[in-house]
């Protein structure tokens, strides 16, 4: 088999949303002596990111953008162990999760999904996440950004706590906090000292580059 | 007599069910299964026809949903398993489904009653501000006091407050308690300051999020009756956990009648169009058996704009109305949003679409999240008065009229919802000691009912 068809078994593994041909795919990647960096600049990151295009086009939809990421963490599984720790692949690592209290995922999960997407490592915690949990999880995974969601007016206040504990633990300066969901604004986020705010999970995507750096 | 699903068979499933993790039965379970249907029963959205025209295709479209909800079931989300329920059992509970409800008190008890598509009789006026945040006991009280002076008003649909004791509110906690309590006692009192004594709360409670507080206010003391409508949500898509459960049991315990509401995404689990009106009629059938719902409320938003008033998304609500009243007596209340916010006239011509929408396919109303219920205070009781003031006057209006005035009001505002004006806040267009709106709004509003004079829609005149 040659690395041409490799690559493309990879492409079409996530383009085609499906993990368990992105795992065969990264296996075959493996045995004919693909690099594995290249396995992923060349083949999986190109259809994935496609994939996000697609989702924020409604060409496709949620089910398709989250099992095109399943296929690429798949993919990662068999491909990252065997980077040398020195060739760094992803932007920054995000913590992410529905603060505690609330229990929607869906704007949390097109979120993860489009970090993925966009090369960023994703620590997806889910839903009614304690606070500490969040700022345990971001120092275990040196992560640099939090990312909290909030789909409802009565839970957007675990938002502000998750800031306040990390300045009451003189955390604050090590991981910029983005917060979105339903009833989340631009005053919201300048009233408890978040870093960004995304109205759209695009925008969620950009303020994570803007702040992976 | 066919098989009766109650509380304890809602359990019963709840605990026995097919275990199950809940990306399989998102990703592996529902999704497939709706992208299934819509290909055997031909679901096709037309974009040419926002307002769905055709009978034989809503009938597929209600065949398509209730095989949804036999093939996949609901999702306990505490137990891990799946909630299943036979053929027999959804049509022995659509069968036992009441066709009228009564709300309210005195004078201002009312019917709710089942409506048919291009039916002449007025839909269900639920009013308010679908429990959009606002930021004050004086903003909920202002709304609430304006709501309840509307003359179509069958039923409040309050604000949810945000703060307690100058507190944010946290989810379980004594604030959200306490923040429930009040949103009872403050939506009672400002009825009773207005001469509404019995008029129905029917979002009760919009503070609620969480079941502890939802059971502490319902002690008779804050103010909430027998006939008040209590609204339990369920999650995207056709998820339940104990605490919503917990919810249901308790209301049922108190002989309330529950309306369960649902927000299918477009874009979402269920996909496109019309994976989404599928799912959407779905929905409706898991309301009445898992959580012995005697009215729904489906609220399908659109995932990139979180408003109703898209052309996909009026023709989700059009055909998912025309399918569930068609082929059932069952209850079902439409709740809106629009993109854009007060004073500015693309807010009125969205929840005019998306009230004709739904209002000549069957349904009632309940209205409006304005500017996608995001912003605290920007709602005032002007939107929900002109989607009253257009329910009535929609009412009986042929499918295809309703077409042409879709797509008319679509070239006014459709090129501007991916940044829609989001216009002014409650107390910059609402005069709170005159109740009334203020001059520049007002003399919006009157352009608005000239330009939908022009179009062929008469609407009440504008008397201030």
């Amino acid at each position: 088999m040659s690395s041409d068809k490799v690559l493309k078994d990879l492409r079409e593994a996530v383009l085609g949303c499906n993990p368990e041909a992105a795992a065969r795919a990264a296996k075959a990647a493996v045995k004919e002596g693909v690099d594995p960096l290249a396995a992923i600049e060349k083949g999986l990151a190109p259809s994935i990111k496609e994939v996000g295009e697609r989702f924020e086009r409604m060409e496709l939809y949620l089910p398709e953008l989250m099992l095109a990421g399943e296929a690429m963490k798949s993919a990662l599984k068999v491909l990252l162990p065997l980077i040398p720790k020195q060739k760094k692949v992803s932007k920054a690592t995000v913590v992410i999760g529905t603060v505690q209290g609330d229990v929607h995922e869906i704007g949390k999960n097109i979120v993860a999904s489009l970090l993925m997407a966009n090369g960023f490592d994703v620590v997806d915690l889910g839903v009614d996440v304690k606070t500490q949990s969040f700022v345990e999880e971001a120092k275990r995974s040196s992560a640099r950004i939090i990312g909290a969601s909030a789909l409802m007016s009565s839970t957007i206040g675990s938002q502000k706590d998750i800031i306040d504990y990390l300045s009451a633990t003189g955390a604050r300066k090590k991981h910029a906090v983005l917060i979105g969901g339903g009833p989340t604004t631009e005053d919201w986020r300048k009233e408890i000292g978040a870093d960004g705010w995304g109205r759209t999970a695009v925008d969620g995507v950009r303020l994570a580059g803007k702040f992976s750096r | 007599m066919m098989a009766m699903v109650q509380i304890l068979d809602v359990m019963e499933k709840a605990l026995e069910g097919k275990p199950m993790s809940e990306t399989d039965f998102q990703l592996r379970r529902f999704a497939p299964k709706v992208l299934e249907k819509v290909r055997e029963h031909n679901v096709r959205y037309d974009p040419e026809s926002p307002i769905h025209q055709f009978d034989s295709a809503a009938d597929e479209l209600f065949d398509a949903g209730l095989e949804l909800l036999v093939d996949v079931g609901a999702y306990c989300t505490s137990t891990g398993r799946v909630i299943s329920f036979t053929e027999e059992e959804v049509r022995g509970a659509l069968k036992r489904a009441p066709s009228k409800l009564h709300f309210g008190e005195g004078v201002d008890r009312k019917s709710l009653v089942a409506r048919k598509p291009e039916d002449v009789r007025p839909p269900w006026c639920l009013l308010g501000a679908g429990g959009g945040p606002c930021s004050s006991d004086r903003a909920f009280t202002t709304l609430v006091e304006g709501y309840a002076e509307i003359p179509e008003t069958n039923a409040i649909t309050t604000p949810a407050i945000t703060r307690v004791g100058g507190m944010r509110i946290r989810p379980s906690s004594p604030l959200e308690i306490l923040g429930a309590q009040r949103n009872a006692v403050l939506g009672r009192e400002a009825c009773n300051r207005v001469g509404r004594q019995g008029i129905p709360l029917m979002n009760t409670l919009a503070t609620a999020e969480s079941d502890i507080a939802l059971a502490a206010a319902l002690h008779p003391k804050f103010g909430l009756r027998q006939s008040d409508g209590y609204m339990i949500c369920c999650m995207d898509p056709m998820k339940t956990d104990f605490a919503r459960l917990n919810k249901v049991t308790s209301v049922l315990s108190l002989g309330g009648a529950i309306g369960m509401c649902f927000g299918t995404m477009l874009g979402g689990y269920a996909g496109s169009p019309e994976g989404t009106a599928v799912s959407n009629v779905a929905h409706h059938l898991m309301g009445i058996l898992t959580y012995q719902a005697s009215w729904l409320l489906p609220f399908p938003l659109h995932l990139r704009h979180v408003c109703s008033s898209t052309r996909d998304m009026l023709w989700v609500i059009s055909a998912t109305g025309q399918a569930v009243t068609r082929n059932t007596h069952l209850l079902t209340i439409n709740l809106n949003y629009t993109a854009a916010g007060p004073t500015t006239p693309m807010c009125l011509y969205e929840t005019t679409a998306a009230v004709t929408a739904a209002v000549v396919s069957g349904m009632s109303i309940e209205s409006v999240g304005v500017a996608t219920n995001r912003y605290e205070d920007r709602t005032t009781p002007v939107e929900p008065r002109i989607s009253a003031e257009v329910g009535h006057a929609v009412a009986g209006m042929k499918r295809l009229d309703a077409n042409n005035l879709a797509k008319a009001l679509l070239k006014k505002y459709e090129n501007r919802l991916k940044e829609p004006p989001l216009g002014k806040t409650l107390f910059e267009c609402w005069d709170a000691d005159r109740r009334r709106p203020t001059k520049e709004y007002t003399q919006v509003v009157k352009r608005y009912k000239r330009d939908m004079a022009d179009l062929g829609l008469e609407l009440k005149p504008e008397t201030s």
